[in-house]
Formats: C-alpha cells, sequence, structure tokens
C-alpha cells in the first residue's frame, strides 16, 4: 500500500501542487458519467482521467462512424462499426490504469425509461450533444437526486457549457485573499496569558528581535486600549499613530540609531490587516439565517449539520465568534517563539473544534442519527474552513426553459442565460 | 457559399494538408498540439524535444505510458500520435533546438513555428531563428490553471525579447555560506552541497564558511586564532570538499559533523556577524542520538510532513550511503547529476537544508516543499495544456488563412473575470523600437569592471546567459578588428582567464557579438565602473534594476506559480533535471527565490482587443476578484 502511495505521489506530483492531497481525495472518490463519447466528451474525460478520478462510465448508443474516428482521438478506424461507448472506453482506459473504466451501450433515453435511478449512483453525469427532451428528463432526474449535471455542445468553432446542481456545498473553498484569524481584537484568556509571558523591556537584543509580530501587536494594542478608553485604532490617522508608536519600541543603538529589527518592521507593515475586526462573514451569516441549516432533519446532509452545530458554537462559547482557525503565518521569530504561539492558537482551535463537536453530537442525537456518522477530522476541517464555506446553487433546467417572460428566440439563440456561467468564444 | 471541409474552408483545409509545421517541445502542451494538429488536419508535422519521460509527466502528457518511461518524448509522441491517425506523416527530433542542425535554413523549411517550451533559454533562442528565417512563431505557456498564447512576426509584433524578463534571482555568496535568513537560502545551499560531494564541482558553488566576508570585516592577526578553533576546518580548506569527503569513504556521520558542528562553530567566530543576527547553534551528532525518542511515524502523505531533527539526520545517512553507493558504481570520476524527481538526491537536499534551516532557527520544512523550491516546481494540468494547445491552432489557422491582424494574444485565467471571461484576447503589440533583439541593429550598454570580468564571464554570464547567445564570435571594434572570442573549439580558450582590461576594453569600448547560427549580431557598449553592488558581476544599462519582493500576504499563491521554472543555464526543449511544461510566469534560474519578483513581471500589460473589450485599464476592485489579481501574473516570457 505504501508503495502505491508513493508512486501516486510521484505521478501526480504536479497536480497535488495544485489541489493538495484533499483534492486529490475528491477526485479519486469521484465517478464520473459521461453521456455521448463524441470529440468533445472523450476530451473532456481524457482531462478527468488522467488526474485520476476513481471511475467513469460511458452511456452512448452510438455506432462508431468514419466521421467519428476522424474527429476523435480516441476512436480509430479500427472501431467503426462497434459500439461507441465501448470503443472510446478501451482506449480512454489506456491513459490511466487507476481508473475504472465502464460503459453502458445504451442511449440515455432508453435507461430514463427503464431505470433512471442508474443515474443516482454517480459524483457528475456530463451529457454531450443531447436533445434538448433528454436534457430536460435527465434534468429532472439528476436535480432530484442532487447530481450535479453539466450540459456540453460543440458546433465547429463555438460551443457552450452549462452547470446544473440543486446545491453545491464547498467546506474548503481556497480563497486567495484569506486574513488571517488571529483575534488581537478579541483575544482568548491562553493568548492573553501568553502575550504575559513576554516583557519586551528587559529582554535581551536577540530575543527582542525574534519576538514575534504578533506578540509585538498585541502588546501594543494592550496598552493603546488603556490610553484610549478600549477603542482600538480604526481610521487610517489613528492606525498611523499606533505604526509610530511600535516604531518607538525598535531598540536603539550606542549611537542612537534604529536597530535592525526585521519583527518589528514585520509588525508594523501587519497593522491594518491585524486591526481588522473579527466576525463572521456575511456569507456565512447568509447561510446560518437558511433554511437548510435551521432545519435539521435526519436528511440534513453533514455540511448542513456542522454548519448548524458551528452557528450554536458562535451564539454559545464562541460569543460571536468562529471557532479559531489554529494556523498562524510565517514571522520573523526563533522556531522555539514560533512554536510556542503556534500551539497556543492550535490549542484553542482544537478547544473550539470539541465544543462544536458537542454540538454536532446532540444534533445528530435529535434527529436519530448515530454521532459517529460525522467524523472529528470532518468537524476539524469544517472549523477550520468556517470563514471561507461556500453554497453553490443554480436553477434548474425546468424552471428556466418554463419562464414565460424570456423571449424564446433568445433561448434558442446562444445568448440564453446558460451564459451566466461560462462562455468563451474568441 | 462557402465550401466548408468539416470546420473549415476548403482552401485552408487544402492548405493545412499540404503545409510544413514544427512543434517545438513535447511535454504537456506539445502532446496535446500534437494531437490537435493530425485531428485538424495537419499532415507534414515535425517534432524535437531532447527530454525523456518522466513518471511525473504521466498526470497530462497522455501520449506517454508507464512502460514509456526513461524514452525520448518526441519519438513516443510521435508513435502514439500515429497510431490514432496514421494518415499523418510526423518527423520526430530527440534533440536540443538550440544544435547547429537546426539552422535558419532548417527553420525555412516550415509554414508555422510552435513553441511548446519549458524554458526561457530555448524560447529566446527559437525567437531568434523564427526572426532570421522570417517564420511566424506561436509561443505559449501554462503555470497551474494559468496559460496564455501569443504570435510573433518579424516586423510586424513584439518578439520574444521585446519586453524586458525580471532579471534572474541569484543569492549573494555570503547569505548562501555564512547568514542565510531563510529556507530557500538553505535549500540552495543544500544543493551546492549536494554538487560538492557527488557531482560536478563549482566554484560559484562553496558551501563552506566565506571567510572573506565583508560584513565580517576581521581583523588578519584573528585568523590565526580562528583556525586553532577548528584545527579540522583548516585542513579541509586546502583540499576539495569531494576529496575530503571521499578520504573519509563518505562516512555520513563524519560528513553531518563537519557540515553541522565544525562549520557552523567557525561561523560563530566571525562574531560581527552574530551582532544583530541570532546564531546558529551547531548539532551534534553523537549527542542527537542519545536523545532519540522511537515515536511511531505519523500517517497521511509522508511528503507532507515535517520531520523531527532526528528524522532529518537518518535521512541524511541514508541519503549520503545510497548516494555514495551509486557513485561508487559509476566508477571514478564519476558525477551524479541532482535531479528533483531522483528520490535520494531530493531526500539528501530536503534533509541537508532541514538541518541547516534548524541550526540557523528557521522553522524546518516538509520534502513537498523543499522539493517545490528545490526544484521550481511548476504545478500543470492536462485541463490547462488542453485549452492552451487549441488555441494555438486557432491563432496557426488565423494565419495559415493570412489573417495576420486578427491573431492575438489570449490569457486564460483561474476564475472568469469581471466580464465574465475565462479567455481573454488583447491585441498584440508592435515591435519595441529598444528590442536589444529585433530592432535592425540591435544594440546594448553594460556596465562592469573591465579589471575584473574575465573573457570567460563576459561569454558565459553576459552573452550566453543574459542575451540569449548559444555559440557567440566577439570582436573588438577597436580599428583592428581583435577577436576576444571565437565560437571555434580552441581558438581562443586562452583568454578565457583573461581579463576585459588585457586586451584594452575601457570604458566606451564597443564589442561587436556575433551568433552565427541565430544569424544575430549585437554591439555591447561598455561602460566601466568600479561601483557595483556586492556578488553583481553587470548590470544592463536602461533596464529595471530587481524589483522588491511582492508583498507578504498571498505569498503562497505567488509561490505555487512562480516557484517553477526551468530555466537552466542549458537551453533546450527542456531541460534535463526539470518538467515539462511551460513557464509562464517569470522564470528564473533554478536557484531563485520562490517567493521573489515573479508577482512583477514586467509583460503584463495587455491591451483588450478591440472585439467587445472598450476599456484598458481594468477596475480593480475587493480583494475577493482573485481572478483579477492574478492575470498580472501572467505574464509569458
Amino acid at each position: 500500500m505504501a508503495a502505491t502511495k508513493d508512486s501516486k505521489e510521484q505521478k501526480y506530483d504536479r497536480q497535488l501542487r495544485l489541489w493538495g492531497d484533499h483534492g486529490q481525495e475528491a477526485l479519486e472518490n469521484a465517478h464520473v458519467c459521461l453521456i455521448n463519447a463524441t470529440a468533445t466528451g472523450t476530451e473532456i474525460l481524457k482531462n478527468l482521467v488522467l488526474p485520476g478520478i476513481g471511475a467513469f462510465t460511458i452511456v452512448d448508443g452510438h455506432i462508431v462512424s468514419g466521421e467519428d474516428a476522424g474527429n476523435n482521438f480516441f476512436l480509430s478506424s479500427d472501431s467503426i462499426g462497434k459500439n461507441r461507448a465501448q470503443a472510446a472506453t478501451e482506449l480512454l482506459q489506456e491513459l490511466n490504469s487507476d481508473v475504472s473504466g465502464n460503459f453502458v451501450e445504451e442511449s440515455p433515453d432508453k435507461l430514463l425509461d427503464n431505470d433512471p435511478e442508474f443515474f443516482h449512483r454517480f459524483t457528475i453525469v456530463i451529457g454531450v450533444q443531447l436533445p434538448e427532451s433528454t436534457c430536460l428528463r435527465l434534468g429532472m432526474v439528476l436535480w432530484s437526486a442532487s447530481v450535479p449535471f453539466l450540459i456540453c455542445k460543440a458546433y465547429g468553432l463555438i460551443g457552450y457549457m452549462r452547470l446544473m446542481v440543486q446545491e453545491h456545498t464547498v467546506i474548503e473553498s481556497h480563497p486567495d485573499n484569506a486574513l488571517e484569524d488571529l483575534r488581537l481584537d478579541r483575544p482568548f484568556d491562553e493568548f492573553k496569558s501568553h502575550i504575559k509571558s513576554y516583557n519586551l523591556s528587559i529582554m535581551d537584543k536577540k530575543d527582542h528581535s525574534h519576538t514575534p509580530w504578533v506578540i509585538i501587536v498585541a502588546k501594543y494594542l494592550e496598552r493603546w486600549l488603556s490610553e484610549h478608553d478600549g477603542q482600538p485604532p480604526k481610521n487610517y490617522k489613528e492606525k498611523e499613530a499606533f505604526r509610530q508608536i511600535i516604531r518607538e519600541g525598535i531598540l536603539k543603538n550606542e549611537n542612537g540609531g534604529l536597530e535592525d529589527e526585521e519583527n518589528f518592521e514585520e509588525a508594523i507593515k501587519n497593522v491594518n490587516t491585524a486591526l481588522n475586526p473579527t466576525k463572521v462573514p456575511t456569507s456565512v451569516e447568509d447561510l446560518f439565517n437558511s433554511e437548510q441549516c435551521n432545519n435539521i432533519t435526519a436528511q440534513s446532509s453533514s455540511f448542513w449539520v456542522m454548519l448548524r452545530a458551528v452557528k450554536e458554537f458562535v451564539y454559545n462559547e464562541g460569543s460571536g465568534s468562529l471557532p479559531v482557525r489554529g494556523s498562524i503565518p510565517d514571522m520573523i521569530a526563533d522556531s522555539q517563539k514560533f512554536i510556542n504561539l503556534q500551539n497556543v492558537y492550535r490549542e484553542k482551535a482544537m478547544q473550539d473544534a470539541a465544543a462544536v463537536s458537542k454540538h454536532v453530537e446532540s444534533l445528530l442525537q435529535s434527529v436519530g442519527k448515530p454521532p459517529e456518522s460525522i467524523s472529528e477530522k470532518d468537524i476539524k476541517l469544517f472549523c477550520k474552513n468556517s470563514s471561507f464555506l461556500r453554497v453553490v446553487r443554480c436553477r434548474s433546467l425546468a424552471e428556466e426553459y418554463s419562464v414565460d417572460s424570456i423571449n424564446k428566440d433568445e433561448i434558442s439563440g446562444l445568448d440564453c442565460c446558460c451564459f451566466r456561467f461560462f462562455s468563451y468564444l474568441i | 457559399m462557402v465550401q466548408l471541409v468539416g470546420s473549415l474552408r476548403k482552401e485552408l483545409a487544402d492548405s493545412l494538408s499540404t503545409c510544413k509545421v514544427l512543434v517545438v517541445g513535447a511535454g504537456g502542451i506539445g502532446c496535446e498540439l500534437l494531437k490537435n494538429l493530425v485531428l485538424t488536419g495537419f499532415k507534414n508535422i515535425e517534432v524535437i524535444d531532447l527530454d525523456t519521460i518522466d513518471v511525473s509527466n504521466l498526470n497530462r502528457q497522455f501520449l506517454f505510458q508507464k512502460k514509456h518511461v526513461g524514452k525520448s518524448k518526441a519519438q513516443v509522441a510521435k508513435e502514439s500520435a500515429l497510431q490514432f491517425c496514421p494518415s499523418a506523416s510526423i518527423t520526430a527530433y530527440h534533440d536540443s533546438i538550440t544544435n547547429p542542425d537546426y539552422n535558419v535554413e532548417f527553420f525555412r523549411k516550415f509554414m508555422l513555428v510552435m513553441n511548446a517550451l519549458d524554458n526561457r533559454a530555448a524560447r529566446n533562442h527559437v525567437n531568434r531563428m523564427c526572426l532570421a528565417a522570417d517564420i511566424p512563431l506561436i509561443e505559449s505557456g501554462s503555470a497551474g490553471y494559468l496559460g496564455q498564447v501569443t504570435v510573433i512576426k518579424k516586423g510586424l509584433t513584439e518578439c520574444y525579447e521585446c519586453q524586458p524578463k525580471p532579471a534572474q534571482k541569484t543569492f549573494p555568496g555570503c547569505t548562501i555560506r555564512n547568514t542565510p535568513s531563510e529556507p530557500i537560502h538553505c535549500i540552495v545551499w543544500a544543493k551546492y552541497l549536494f554538487n560538492q560531494l557527488f557531482g560536478e564541482e563549482d566554484a560559484d558553488q562553496e558551501v563552506s564558511p566565506d571567510t572573506a566576508d565583508p560584513e565580517a570585516a576581521w581583523n588578519p592577526e584573528d585568523t590565526a586564532a580562528r583556525a586553532a578553533v577548528s584545527e579540522k576546518d583548516g585542513d579541509i580548506k586546502r583540499v576539495s570538499t569531494k576529496v575530503w569527503a571521499r578520504s573519509t569513504g563518505y562516512d555520513p556521520i563524519k560528513l553531518f559533523n563537519k557540515l553541522f558542528k565544525d562549520d557552523i562553530m567557525y561561523l560563530l567566530t566571525m562574531d560581527k556577524l552574530w551582532k544583530k543576527r541570532k546564531a546558529p547553534t551547531p548539532l551534534d551528532w553523537q549527542q542527537l542520538e542519545v536523545l532519540v525518542n522511537s515515536e511511531a511515524p505519523a500517517s497521511g502523505l509522508k511528503d507532507q510532513k515535517v520531520l523531527d531533527v532526528w528524522g532529518y539526520c537518518q535521512m541524511f545517512q541514508d541519503s549520503v550511503e545510497t548516494l555514495s553507493s551509486q557513485l561508487q558504481e559509476k566508477g571514478d570520476d564519476a558525477e551524479l547529476v541532482w535531479d528533483k524527481d531522483d528520490p535520494p538526491a531530493m531526500d539528501f537536499v530536503t534533509a541537508a537544508a532541514n538541518l541547516r534551516m534548524h541550526v540557523f532557527s528557521m522553522n524546518m520544512k516538509s520534502r513537498f516543499d523543499v522539493k517545490s523550491m528545490a526544484g521550481n516546481i511548476i504545478p500543470a494540468i492536462a485541463t490547462t495544456n488542453a485549452v492552451i494547445a487549441g488555441l494555438i491552432v486557432l491563432e496557426g489557422l488565423k494565419i495559415l488563412s493570412g489573417e495576420m491582424e486578427t491573431c492575438r494574444t489570449v490569457f486564460l485565467n483561474k476564475c472568469p473575470n469581471l466580464r465574465k471571461k475565462l479567455l481573454v484576447p488583447c491585441v498584440l503589440d508592435p515591435p519595441s523600437a529598444n528590442c536589444y533583439v529585433c530592432v535592425s541593429k540591435p544594440e546594448v550598454t553594460v556596465k562592469l569592471n573591465v579589471q575584473k570580468t574575465t573573457v570567460l564571464s563576459l561569454q558565459d554570464r553576459i552573452l550566453k546567459e543574459r542575451f540569449g547567445m548559444v555559440a557567440p564570435d566577439v570582436q573588438i571594434e577597436d580599428g583592428k578588428g581583435t577577436i576576444l572570442i571565437s565560437s571555434e573549439e580552441g581558438e581562443t580558450e586562452a583568454n578565457n582567464n583573461k581579463f576585459l582590461s588585457d586586451f584594452g576594453i575601457r570604458n566606451g569600448s564597443r564589442l561587436q557579438s556575433d551568433d552565427f547560427l541565430q544569424d544575430y549580431t549585437l554591439l555591447v557598449n561598455v561602460l566601466h565602473t568600479e561601483e557595483l553592488e556586492r556578488d553583481v558581476e553587470f548590470e544592463v544599462i536602461g533596464e529595471a534594476p530587481d524589483k522588491a519582493p511582492p508583498p507578504q500576504s498571498n505569498q503562497e499563491e505567488v509561490n505555487s506559480i512562480t516557484n517553477g521554472n526551468k530555466d537552466s543555464a542549458q537551453p533546450s526543449t527542456s531541460s534535463k533535471a526539470e518538467d515539462d511544461d511551460l513557464m509562464i510566469v517569470d522564470s528564473d534560474e533554478e536557484e531563485v527565490a520562490a517567493s521573489n519578483s515573479a508577482a512583477v513581471a514586467t509583460g503584463t500589460k495587455r491591451k483588450y482587443s478591440e472585439t467587445g473589450e472598450s476599456s484598458a485599464k481594468r477596475p480593480r476592485t475587493d480583494q475577493s476578484d482573485a481572478a483579477d489579481d492574478e492575470d498580472d501574473i501572467v505574464a509569458l516570457d
């Protein structure tokens, strides 16, 4: 097992650096259904098979034609006359032995007639060149089963795609410019006592210049608050004054000049973001207020159960704040000081996650589910990402097509609302 | 009524089946491109790549399978593509595009050249060859979710070198040898150490304490006292690191104690260095061994775990043993080449870099992270390469239809931008009047010290590395036409170690540098100076100096895009130790700081295509508009 893990790490190295091991895990747990192995269809599947989805199933009732063999890289002239699902599966399977390839030699309409539940098993269904009627029928089946449905069409040099999903919940949304969660404005007890363990005025030069900037800002902020009726620096002018106070804390050398203390420079640079008030982001607030969060049932997915538990936490133990994230940025400090500081945040994050876990447990109990149906690991991950949670919702195809107010001509043209999602015409 | 063959006009379809095209590089983009070309109806394709297939290619280079690992990329790509499309005629070259066989005549055979490269040196070279042959070139690059395609045509558009690229960042020797302050310094040191011990020794890659550090500025009389502190070190100095290591039989513990104890103790005696810095703490193998606590190894991906000090000690021991036995098997005078995808070589660098980080009180890094920084790895996926290869063909079709004016440079974003566009086309700029490559009489001014610059460093550092020449001939414009450098082997080697001043070169001298293969002549004006910064050999006038590092925030994101870079001094379609795909962002030398200079790539300006894009300035809204931020990073270079 270890060996396969190693070789996978090697093979997938370049993509692991993009989406990490959780992303890879999600990919490897995915079972993708492709309807119609056209050139577009196999191209999509190629890009999913290479990075290692768990499995794919091609549904296609067509027989490979000469035209198919000419424009589809994954069909050769030998496959003319064979079933297209089978022929494409054989060649796509060759791309990656870690992927399990399956095919069904039937048209989607037939499957919908005989066994619509067939489609429930997939992580996502990709339909290529489907007629509108099939799209609508399949769309309905997948909508109620909460399976995402991706519709793609290509005509010569133009094409379009449209995603349909009732609800897609995202825990790890990988925000690009996430602010750190340092709680300088509302320090927790353990952090307060950690700050107390530092005394900048009696430190020697080395320790002084290797004290993490978070401690420096926290120290000077304490002083500022005591001199300003507990009000933190708010506007530019006050922040600039606060920076000046920190600047004055830099040690002087024998000639009265400033020592080179990079940690203080870092503190000054970080004042602005560090003083950002800790609050629940409005996007998360909105989720707290949503129906799915407030009405937990046995059918609720673990996302909503955990969200509700986090909400309970915010209104109780958290006193208005989300669980502490528990990670701190790299900063100038010696290893010991850095690790000590990191541990303060980490331990608090663990405590908070444990509190959330208790809420999860009682929520699960209230709907008659065993507490172990949501793992501690998942709860920790959820808490860590609680400021970045996202829910994506789309309109169903049926709803979209039935809207009378939309001009029918526009729908039949390429300018319909599908294009709200993506459009790439060059 | 226009006659169509598939999606194409008949005349265009006909010309595809007769015209000859060249694909430079058979990596991530190259594989996708070959597929697209044969499916579009191109019949005469030549492909060149000097690289061989590695396991880490298989997640996207779909023409290759596990059984092909170690074989020629160009050859296997050809065979795989032919299996799918037997009617095409594909010629494969397992070779470097800078080989003189591929001269201007060779390039003139093609209607179109398409680059699918991964390093700046080769891109520069193909750019010049296409300018010399006057053949249209489509240039491309990808990094993670980002990508770019552009078109280069002599006299009509900017060439690849019209926009100055950020300088290749290197670190001062004393930072590496004496006073590392960031993990990257330790990683660079560890890579140097690998070469000193197992590979090709390079005087520029010293790893022992640098006693000439001007910051240490000690008195000569103290030297004796210092030598006494570590007499072993005194011994080592006289022989090379490799000879010494060999004399110990590559004993890992002896090596360890020299590198992480004796050398560090020696550094501690240079007390001026530690007045303002935290002093390093020497490690001692025997002491560490006593403290070992045998914890069960943690679960999870082992690459992404940070081990404890003893863990890295063991990794050091194991990797030194493996590498020294590999060296022994190869026989006397053998050398190993560092490769990030070679497990013992990567283990060695991980261990040595982390031990040094620990000695200098830095937080240690996982093998995964060290690999990113040491290998300058660019993340890469099939999807991005497929999109980019598709765009290359679309631009190619416009060129072949004679619609060069409709060609665009196209950027692929990570998320749709404010106009909901994932793909952003921009108008091509005309050639830059200041380009030192594509103007009719290229000329540059270089500031250097004629008494300290050797002929060899003029050739290697300035003309080859900086100005992208492959085999320069240099003549001094002194009225006598003195030949300073000849590309003919053996003609001017005697000049190599002499200084420029030895040949009468002084302030205002003009050097005519010629690259016969590239059909390129560059006039270098010498500006003598004695005031260059420490560790700076020369400066090119009129170019922005190194930019400051980008703000700390978002650094991880920036790193992940910029690290990778396949650039090495050796031009290639894909340099050996490096990966496949391209570099979009900036490319810096292997040793480049992960965090530096990338976000400030210079070639970022872009103009919106008239079609559907009105404003040239894009509004910058809140910070959540991540896609937009990244646009600025994408600059093909």
